[in-house]
């Protein structure tokens, strides 16, 4: 106390910040109380193997010689970065990433701007559109893979009934480099674009009606009143789905673990799968940690500007 | 993308152009046209979405001579025979069970706990609220195999490995993301007058909630309730990473292990993938208009 008379000012200022804190805990001691459940499933399950991750991947780990284990500094990176796989890895993640939330914001936006309008049964074709997203991905991928078989697959055989596929050349869609990819793009855009439907018509059922009547009463054709009137006021909301995807497809295991297994060689492999693939069947602890944590760290960038535009999307509403 | 607005374009001028025909019948003409574009198009996506699920029911039905020659999706002679293999001589009934009680449990916890933490954040304004809510937000964001890793040395370490729990606590926290926020935006919509009322008559906070808020926020509860349930029932990753034993998988995972020991045998496969995936569906089209309408109000919430 006698030291809180001497230094006076600042050491008051912070006794009574303290009380303050104090009493605006007491006051609300509920809600604190209210989510505190909820904060420890996240510290357990999220943020607690998230920091012990993090400290895995600055060493060497290995499961099969657990002796070794030793820090490592920026090793794993550096090691990561130079890696050939690594960037290859990374430029299919791009493309796949890109392929798939194009593609689906594309479909999306179609099916959205139809079932916007006074279609007879649209809530019958918004029921079976959602179908992608409620079946479980697995079922679909592992459906996929038997549909794209070279000699069996529906696919193959229609294209060699109409006789656009030798029989005795098929196309080997699993197994050629970019077919593979361009297999993996189509069934993600499959597994995606329903959402993007579902984001649109909340976005276009936001827009007030007199919008488009004023625009069409101006003369507008329907092309101008998308391009003037509805795109730009749906635009906020898609570009949030649109990173938000981005996101999951870069996380997406499932798709080509299942579909293609990565291959043929690494033509499909994205990184999250390959820091799978060291971590789970090499064992590489510390590596693979590494290899999740250049994913972590990409998509937190990804994520920031997403919780920018929420918090903006939030505020206007 | 632009297509339909610009087919549209297209059609109105060329509509203007036909001066010859009356105007009552030169508009009906282009509706007609236009709807007609309208259903082709939505047609065409419907059936790109059912596509695989098509494959699968038409090749469960199929017999095995038929899959291997016949082209028509329509089976010619239909069978329940793979099917019958499925539910009586592999550990398919397990798995059903399993997956059963992981995506109930997850369910009521997600409900519990997110209805509280959504309770929290629409009635206060508490220091550390808008943390909580980024937070929830953020940890989508999360790689599963970035979490996955350490969690599987962690769980390990319990002996949590290969049992259902490491899968209840996993696939909760993971749901809680959104329950909070859905739940948080249902009760913003119950006026507080109603809950004033009660609390003056001398109820506490907690039955409030329970006896007041929770009943007129049902239509929410019901929303979260469904994805919870269809999250937990449909996710794979951390099952493949998390279980062994055979009697303690999952569909999901089930169903993955049968492409590798049934390898040729696409109708076993199959049949099991359509059981797999009928409670979900099921589930989404009893309650498919009251869910749609809570997407849409409350899709970017989510």
């Amino acid at each position: 106390m006698q030291h809180a008379t001497t230094l006076s000012q600042p050491s008051a200022s912070a006794e009574s910040s303290r009380a303050r804190l104090r009493a605006h805990f007491s006051k609300y001691a509920l809600p604190y109380l209210l989510i505190l459940p909820s904060l420890l499933f996240l510290a357990a399950i999220e943020f607690y193997p998230l920091g012990v991750g993090i400290s895995e991947a600055f060493k060497y780990h290995n499961r099969v010689q657990p002796w070794a284990t030793r820090f490592v500094g920026f090793g794993n990176f550096i090691q990561a970065l130079q890696s050939h796989d690594v960037r290859q890895a990374l430029r299919t993640s791009f493309v796949m990433v890109t392929g798939i939330v194009g593609f689906s914001y594309l479909l999306g936006l179609l099916a959205g701007l139809l079932l916007n309008q006074k279609v007879r049964g649209r809530s019958i074709y918004r029921a079976l559109i959602l179908v992608p997203w409620i079946a479980p991905p697995i079922m679909a991928y592992i459906s996929w893979q038997w549909m794209l078989n070279d000699q069996l697959g529906t696919i193959n055989r229609t294209l060699m009934a109409i006789g656009l596929v030798d029989p005795f050349d098929p196309i080997i869609w699993l197994a050629d480099p970019a077919l593979a990819m361009l297999s993996v793009i189509v069934v993600g855009t499959w597994f995606r674009f329903p959402f993007m439907m579902i984001t649109v018509l909340a976005a276009l059922s936001a827009i007030p009606d007199e919008l488009h009547e004023a625009a069409a009463l101006d003369g507008a054709t329907a092309m101008q009143r998308f391009r003037d009137v509805t795109f730009p006021l749906i635009l906020p909301v898609s570009i949030i789905a649109i990173l938000l995807q981005a996101i999951w497809t870069f996380n997406d295991f499932a798709l080509t673990f299942v579909l293609t297994g990565g291959g043929p060689a690494n033509a499909t492999t994205p990184l999250i799968l390959m820091a799978y693939r060291e971590a789970f069947q090499r064992f590489n602890i510390g590596y693979g940690t590494a290899l999740a944590v250049i994913s972590l760290v990409l998509m937190l960038a990804l994520g920031s500007v997403y919780l920018r535009l929420q918090a903006r999307q939030e505020a206007d509403s | 993308m632009e297509n339909v607005p610009a087919a549209e374009a297209a059609l109105t001028s060329a509509a203007d152009r036909t001066l010859f025909v009356p105007r009552g019948r030169r508009r009906r003409a282009e509706q007609w046209v236009r709807s007609g574009v309208s259903h082709l198009i939505l047609i065409l996506l419907s059936l790109f979405a059912l596509l695989p699920l098509l494959e699968a029911l038409s090749t469960a039905l199929k017999p095995k001579s038929e899959i291997m020659a016949g082209l028509s999706i329509i089976p010619q002679r239909p069978t329940l025979g793979h099917f019958e293999f499925v539910l009586g001589q592999t550990d398919f009934p397990t798995w059903l069970r399993n997956s059963l009680q992981i995506a109930v449990g997850t369910t009521l916890c997600a409900l519990v706990i997110g209805s509280l933490g959504g309770y929290a954040m629409s009635r206060w304004r508490f220091r550390g609220r808008g943390l909580y809510g980024n937070t929830l937000l953020m940890v989508q964001m999360f790689p599963g195999v970035m979490l996955g890793i350490p969690l599987f040395l962690l769980l390990d370490d319990y002996g949590l490995i290969d049992t259902l729990w490491a899968l209840l606590v996993t696939y909760l926290t993971f749901a809680l993301a959104f329950s909070v926020w859905m739940l948080k935006g249902y009760f913003d919509g119950i006026p507080r007058e109603i809950e004033e009322a009660a609390l003056i008559d001398g109820a506490n906070r907690l039955q409030v909630l329970w006896q007041i808020v929770l009943r007129l926020a049902a239509p929410g509860l019901v929303t979260v309730a469904v994805f919870t349930f269809l999250l937990a029932w449909n996710e794979f990753f951390f099952a493949y990473i998390f279980l062994v034993s055979r009697d303690k998988m999952t569909l999901t995972l089930g169903l993955f292990t049968f492409v590798g020991q049934y390898t040729t045998e696409w109708g076993y496969i199959m049949a099991a993938g359509i059981l797999t995936c009928l409670p979900a569906l099921v589930f989404f089209f009893l309650l498919q208009r009251a869910l749609t309408r809570g997407l849409i109000a409350g899709a970017m919430k989510g």
